[in-house]
């Protein structure tokens, strides 16, 4: 792992290379690479060029930060003022939001250039993003297998380095499950450490925006960039506002292993794991033995109650507010179930329809309030391991990236795949992915470190224990800038 | 838990959304291999949830009001732009006769 955006932001302040010269070089890395893995749906060169010819200015003022004038990417379902923000669904299809969300707001001011937007699962409903409505991105390691969702476009974009550094969201492992099939890293904060407002919403209570990145270093860069207290956000809190202090000592601190986690997995990611564990534990580090025993239950919790936000999220898109609307149609009541039915792709339907089953006058009592109550006790039983423990250390996936084609025919499996992402978002805690060595085959496999709420700072710094011993070390895809 | 055919037609309505029969009959088995899923949660936990009053899933303890302040909205032209509209109204067939 090394620090792209460092590496690129002291080249630009020596003046070896101007943010103008660096966004040409992006976009035409981009014009080669994304038609062979499809990362960028809507491409914002024109912006970009702006936004270089800005960030210049800032640099020569002296009035850089370390991302002024770095090319980066947003997921598809964050805000762009004029430009294209469609979720990769035909119902938002030509969609431009009339403002910036906050995250990409406060990246402008700092001199960001925005490069296009990617590819993602419709709605961000999926663990592969081969719901797109404009096809899957591919997996720059493997282009037979898929990049992990629903960030997917964010992923194959940084690691293929047609982007520096991307922003993604996490509503059930959507940032460090495609950032673990596609080897770089992802970082989900704390629910409320980063401002929501502008990211189109799939369940509000779980839904968090947050860096994607070839390093360490990077993430606490972007999260440092990004991270605070927002008014346009209710849910968003106050949060220690100085940069993340990186210095990867992990003497005296306690590892928490849940055997909870481990069930089930692929015994090759184990392995890489246990392997990481040990590396930790010769640099000082303690593990202490913990227990979850409702963690199985958050998976089924999860799907309760993200579709039953998602039914009364999604109820907004009736072809009357937003672009799409359907061509025939005999009174209102039948344009609104026309465009949405012609509007949204299978498995948003499919998740809607659970969402609207599980909130029904008979079946609320049984699913949406139980699941609520399970919830709170996951909630509480990883508060009661971070009693004993400092972090948590888990896999991302219990498996590897997916061959391409394979959800289609195995929705289960698929949706069990999220299995050690969703207790994160259920309990609201911050997680970051990242890289701990490969399977057989060669894919990347990725494990999480898991904090309690708000203490993101030091999840970063106990991860950066990993990058600044070399702990894996993939090797780059060709193709991309690699500067 | 078996799911019907004329459930999921009345779920559909509810949703907004259409399924033609086909769709339907292949949309039935998906779903109550999900339903199924999500009922794993009921073999857990024991029946009464009557007394759970409180099923909100807010994380946000902080509870801070801000000045209210009047500030510019977004102009009506720009929020038109993306939809069927007219003088900078939402614009939908006649509904009143």
């Amino acid at each position: 792992m090394k620090s792209v955006i460092k590496t690129l932001s002291e080249k630009l302040r020596s003046g070896q290379i101007t943010s103008v010269e660096l966004t040409e070089k992006y976009i035409e890395a981009i014009k080669r690479v994304n038609p062979v893995i499809n990362a960028y749906v809507h491409e914002t060169f024109e912006e970009a060029r702006r936004d270089a010819e800005y960030a210049d200015r800032l640099i020569k003022e002296g009035k850089g930060t370390p991302l002024t004038g770095i090319p980066f990417t947003l997921k598809d379902n964050i805000a762009t003022d004029g430009e294209l923000t469609t979720c990769c669904s035909k119902i938002l299809e030509g969609f431009r939001p009339y403002y910036d969300a906050t995250v990409w707001k406060k990246l402008k001011e700092q001199g960001a250039v925005l490069l296009g937007k990617t590819n993602m699962d419709e709605f961000a409903m999926g663990s592969t993003s081969e719901t797109s409505v404009y096809g899957a991105p591919l997996n720059p390691r493997n282009t037979a297998r898929v990049t992990g969702g629903s960030s997917g476009g964010v992923a194959a974009a940084v690691c293929a380095d047609i982007a520096a550094y991307g922003l993604g969201s996490d509503t059930g492992g959507s940032i460090r499950q495609p950032a673990s099939f596609c080897g770089i890293v992802g970082f989900k904060p704390t629910y409320g450490a980063v401002s929501r407002y502008g990211l189109i919403a799939y369940g509000s209570s779980l839904d968090q925006i947050g860096p994607m990145t070839h390093s360490v270093t990077d993430a606490a860069l972007v999260y440092d960039a990004i991270k605070g207290e927002d008014c346009a956000d209710q849910t968003s809190a106050p949060v220690h506002m100085g940069p993340t202090a990186l210095n990867g000592d992990v003497r005296g601190i306690k590892i928490g292993v849940a055997k909870e986690f481990f069930d089930g997995i692929n015994p090759q990611i184990k392995g890489a794991i246990d392997a990481a564990i040990e590396q930790y534990k010769n640099a000082g580090a303690e593990v202490v033995e913990v227990s979850i025993p409702a963690l199985k239950l958050a998976l089924p919790v999860y799907y309760i109650i993200a579709c039953a936000e998602a039914s009364s999220n999604l109820g907004r898109y009736d072809g009357i507010r937003y672009g799409y609307r359907a061509a025939n149609y005999s009174s209102v009541d039948d344009m609104i179930t026309k465009t949405r039915t012609e509007g949204f792709g299978r498995e948003v339907k499919k998740r809607i329809m659970l969402g609207t089953y599980v909130l029904s006058s008979g079946y609320f009592d049984a699913y949406y309030k139980k699941a609520c109550l399970i919830r709170k006790r996951v909630e509480s039983q990883l508060a009661e391991c971070f009693e004993k423990c400092d972090v948590l250390f888990a896999p991302t996936a219990p498996v590897t990236a997916f061959p391409l084609g394979y959800s289609g025919g195995n929705a289960l499996e698929t949706y069990l795949s999220d299995v050690c992402t969703v207790p994160v978002n259920i309990a609201g805690l911050p997680a970051i992915a990242l890289p701990c060595g490969k399977d057989k085959d060669g894919l990347p496999i990725g494990m999480q470190i898991i904090g309690k709420k708000f203490d993101d700072e030091r999840v970063l710094d106990i991860a950066y224990f990993a990058e600044k011993s070399k702990l894996c070390e993939l090797e780059d895809v060709e193709g991309g800038v690699r500067l | 838990m078996a799911i019907s055919e004329k459930e999921i037609k009345t779920l559909a309505r509810l949703a907004r959304l259409e399924f033609s029969e086909e769709e339907t009959k292949k949309f039935v088995p998906e779903f109550e291999e999900i339903i199924n899923f999500a009922d794993s949660i009921n073999q857990q936990v024991e029946g009464d949830t009557a007394s759970i009053r409180e099923v909100t899933t807010r994380i946000a303890t902080w509870d801070e009001l801000r000045e209210d302040e009047v500030k510019p909205s977004l102009p009506s032209e720009k929020i038109t732009s993306n939809v069927h509209s007219d003088n900078g109204y939402f614009a939908v067939r006649r509904v009143v006769k």
